[in-house]
């Protein structure tokens, strides 16, 4: 098979559905901030900023792509050719910026990192297939309920032989949601500083010399010393762990796997000072005490770290 | 660190968050300590923080550390200079390279985990161009971190300014830079918050431009989406000037046709070019550094490899023509594949679905960095050049790929980049910081006269988009009709002009042909760009609007400068010149946004031109 051919039976027809929203009122910067009340009942998924009205909506967008292609240069062709208002954050496009987490199918990942291939399904997930038996329709004759078995929205399925199937995309959660699928990551990132992530060293003194003349020298760091904490410093930040975390999801206090992963990254490298220290400001009920090893976050990191047995990993070390 | 509300004045905003904005703020702040009123400084980036692009950055940062093979800075200051075809100011590559050393050590006490020997001392790579005795055998001088080294160089930076609470803006978008009536000073920069559409002007007597490069110019590219040329065209539109802005380098291997790079390291631990016959090739173009010759030499060797026949299809795309050549990592033990180029690994394995240790990767060169830029001094002073002498803009600096310190000349090599934008990032804020004493000494402007009239014009222009906004129900399917109607199809139609343009090869007839296509067709269409969303919370096509306009601004400068040089050097390469002419061109380009050409001569120190 020639590559033009191969590459023709890639393209086709992709309808992808996307959780949109939009605020009808201007967005009042304090009131990002994630609220403290205690009295205030914990929302399952801290979804919207409060007193914001949004509108809210569901919309289907019908392209044609590749099964090549990722979900970030789908969404990049509707801005292109159908609706430049779609909102999302991205800037890299390969994997390394981090800034576009959002959840897919259900599930958070990168849309530059995730192929129409891997993620396109024959329904939407928030539609029931309809299975012989099942759900039975109230309006559809039996001959319309068997013709559109796999396509729900009834779509004729002769005409969608080039159908690369169906997608569909919505914020991460665990944030408030600005406008369409960007969320605040802002609880986050402030989350990040309170571990005091930078590295603090007691031999920097030694290693620049009083006299000028001499040469600034790096600290030794051996390559197995440097196994210690490498795979945490790859972290992106990018969300996708606190989006899947059931406790930061559904718990205000939880400083959450990101700064947990930021925290170790420092306690484990062997230049820093301050180990005991780093420790011991996370093991608390808002720290590593809140984990309860769900370890959804390992599953999903783009980066491949293993979040929860980092997080486990403390808990054990502080524990001894 | 990021605040709900800006202030209305500060002693110095630097705008970008990357290497070079965040070294500039620690420069910054570290010399400010000394200062009896510690000055108020803002750092702001239209990207969350650690979003810039610096964190793509892959293969390595060189300095003449000597951990693994003896060196010396002196061998990188002339492998830069000769990399650079000779068009490379001296005096700054000297003193980068003088500083190398210390500026990688700096990195490493920030935190950067950089790969080691067993001996603990910083790991140290092959890179292109990078050579022992002055032009002698490859030397190992990158310093690197697995493939990773920007990620880990843009967290460091980032993790100190967290430390000296450095605060930092995000996603507010500079749409305009205030200079004085003269243009001898800086009045300030208007600024829109993305989350809520909100434009201010905020007075500054110092502004450092960090906005990185233009790769967006080109439909093939490693850069990232935002790389739109901003803090150039804020240059032009302020009555400056660009230097050098012909010079743009292609990385030899960006993946197919993707342009996502596969880092220059790939070759550096043992990879190899190879045509449709299965040859090395670089052996024939460059006997003695084969396929870590500077960048301008392999790609040139890979485009003529294209155009006598011998290119490749790319198997992973419909595209069908031979215009690609064979990355072989095949040679490469798969554990050091996997240990020392994980993010190429991945990369190849994700977005081509090959498997590097088995099979030949299909590469193509993309479009990577900017040489040239906004004219500077060796302190990072913006200046005006103007009948022979530079005059500086008091106060406006600019360090970076958007800045131009003559350092990388014609042709940049690779591990340099890093390097300086860490350096003369830092040493502009430096120099910012010490300077501000002088400033604010000026009679001129509390008024900011011309900051409140740019304000107001920027004001009523995003006023008049909103109320104007034709909505998306009237959009029609016909992607044609749409071509110039949004700012993303806008910059769609501009890269694959520019990219054509430079494919084809460039000379007279081209480049004149392109002018005219983006004189009379796209600048005018961009001008009259209308949004879709009335809506002002996160209109990301407000903000995509205007980064049109400065790409087409600057892709205006890069055809008409490259009319101008009459010759072919370093990356820059024309048919009908196909020579390099140190008569008459062993000068630096100076343009501004009505056309008008001026040129620099090259500072020559140490180093006689032998080409």
């Amino acid at each position: 098979m020639c590559t033009s051919q191969k590459a023709l039976e890639n393209r086709g027809t992709l309808t992808i559905r996307i959780h949109r929203a939009q605020p009808t009122q201007k967005i009042n910067e304090a009131q990002t901030k994630r609220r403290k009340n205690p009295f205030a009942e914990k929302q399952a998924a801290n979804k919207f900023l409060p007193s914001i009205k949004y509108k809210r909506w569901i919309q289907d967008y019908h392209i044609t792509a590749s099964r090549q292609d990722s979900l970030l240069d789908c969404l990049l062709t509707i801005k292109r050719t159908q609706d430049p208002s779609l909102t999302f954050r991205y800037a890299c496009g390969h994997g390394m910026c981090g800034s576009d987490g959002v959840i897919i199918n259900g599930q958070p990942g990168l849309l530059c990192k995730s192929l129409v291939k891997d993620h396109a399904q024959s329904h939407f997930p928030s539609e029931a297939s309809v299975e012989a038996g099942s759900f039975r329709s109230t309006t559809k004759s039996k001959d319309e309920r068997s013709r559109s078995q796999d396509f729900p929205t009834g779509i004729n399925t002769e005409k969608e032989q080039n159908s690369l199937g169906y997608i569909e995309l919505a914020p991460l959660n665990g944030f408030p949601v600005e406008r369409d699928l960007v969320v605040n990551t802002g609880p986050m990132f402030q989350q990040i500083r309170t571990v005091n992530p930078y590295l603090i060293s007691d031999r920097i003194d030694h290693l620049r010399p009083a006299d000028q003349h001499e040469q600034i020298k790096e600290h030794l760091q051996t390559p197995d010393q440097l196994k210690e904490y490498e795979s945490y410093s790859n972290c992106i930040s990018c969300g996708v762990c606190e989006g899947v975390c059931p406790i930061y999801v559904a718990d205000d206090a939880f400083i959450g796997p990101a700064a947990l992963v930021g925290a170790a990254r420092f306690i484990y490298d062997s230049r820093d000072a301050h180990s005991e220290d780093r420790l011991e400001a996370i093991n608390d009920s808002e720290g590593i005490q809140a984990c309860q090893s769900v370890r959804a976050c390992s599953r999903f990191c783009p980066q491949g770290i293993d979040v929860g047995e980092a997080i486990w990993q403390l808990i054990e070390k502080a524990q001894s | 660190m990021n605040p709900a509300n800006l202030e209305p004045k500060y002693d110095a905003i630097i705008i970008g968050a990357g290497a070079a904005g965040l070294s500039a703020a620690l420069g910054f702040i570290e010399n400010s300590e000394g200062l009896a009123n510690k000055p108020k400084l803002l750092v702001i980036s239209k990207l969350q923080a650690l979003r810039s692009h610096t964190g793509s950055a892959e293969g390595g940062i060189a300095a003449s550390l000597s951990n693994e093979e003896p060196d010396n800075w002196k061998w990188h200051y002339y492998d830069t200079v000769r990399g650079g075809a000779w068009l490379v100011d001296q005096d700054a590559a000297k003193l980068l390279t003088q500083n190398a050393s210390e500026t990688v050590i700096k990195l490493e006490h920030s935190g950067v985990a950089f790969s080691r020997k067993q001996d603990g001392h910083i790991s140290q790579r092959n890179f292109g161009g990078h050579s022992s005795n002055y032009g002698g055998k490859p030397i190992k001088r990158a310093a690197y971190a697995a493939d990773r080294i920007g990620h880990q160089i843009l967290t460091s930076l980032w993790q100190q300014c967290i430390r000296k609470s450095i605060t930092i803006a995000e996603e507010w978008y500079v749409s305009d830079l205030a200079l004085d009536i003269e243009h001898k000073c800086v009045e300030g920069i208007v600024a829109i918050n993305t989350h809520s559409g909100t434009v201010q002007a905020i007075q500054a007597n110092s502004v450092i431009l960090c906005t990185g490069g233009a790769g967006r110019l080109f439909h093939t590219t490693t850069n990232s989406w935002d790389l739109t040329a901003d803090g150039m065209s804020l240059a032009l539109r302020s009555g400056l000037q660009l230097e050098d802005i012909e010079f743009i380098q292609f990385h030899p291997t960006g993946l197919g046709h993707t342009g996502i790079l596969l880092s220059e390291a790939a070759r550096g631990e043992g990879g190899v070019l190879r045509n449709a016959k299965g040859q090395a090739f670089m052996e024939e173009y460059s006997p003695e550094y084969k396929d870590l010759a500077p960048r301008d030499v392999v790609t040139r060797a890979i485009i003529n490899e294209i155009n006598e026949g011998r290119g490749v299809k790319d198997p992973t795309s419909s595209n069908e023509q031979a215009d690609c050549v064979w990355l072989d990592l095949t040679g490469i033990n798969p554990k050091t594949v996997s240990e020392k180029l994980p993010q190429v690994e991945e990369t190849i394995r994700l977005y081509s679905g090959l498997d590097p240790n088995s099979e030949m990767i299909p590469v193509k060169p993309t479009a990577h960095y900017m040489m040239g830029g906004i004219p500077t001094t060796t302190d990072g002073q913006v200046y005006h050049w103007n009948k022979g002498e530079r005059n500086v803009v008091e106060g406006l600096y600019a360090a970076g790929e958007c800045a131009c310190t003559g350092l990388h000349g014609a042709n940049r090599l690779g591990g340099n980049s890093l390097l300086d934008a860490c350096f003369f990032g830092y040493r502009a804020g430096k120099h910012a910081v010490l300077n501000l004493a002088t400033l604010s000494d000026r009679t001129i402007s509390n008024s900011a006269s011309e900051l409140a009239e740019i304000t107001q014009k920027r004001s009523d222009y995003i006023q008049q988009l909103l109320n104007n906004a034709v909505g998306t129900q009237n959009n029609s399917s016909n992607e044609k009709e749409l071509s110039k109607d949004n700012a993303y199809s806008l910059v769609n139609a501009l890269g694959k002009l520019m990219e054509d343009t430079v494919t084809q090869s460039y000379n007279e007839s081209n480049l004149q042909a392109a002018l005219v296509e983006l004189t009379n067709t796209i600048i005018p269409a961009a001008k009259t760009l209308p949004l879709h969303d009335s809506s002002a919370t996160f209109n990301q096509e407000l903000t995509a609007l205007m980064e049109a306009q400065n790409l087409t601004l600057v892709a205006q400068a890069v055809l008409r400068s490259s009319l101008a040089r009459k010759e072919s050097r370093g990356a820059f390469q024309r048919s009908d010149f196909p020579k390099t002419d140190n008569d008459n061109f062993l000068q630096h380009s100076i343009i501004d946004s009505g056309g008008q050409m001026g040129w620099q001569p090259v500072h020559i120190v140490d180093f006689e031109p032998s080409i």
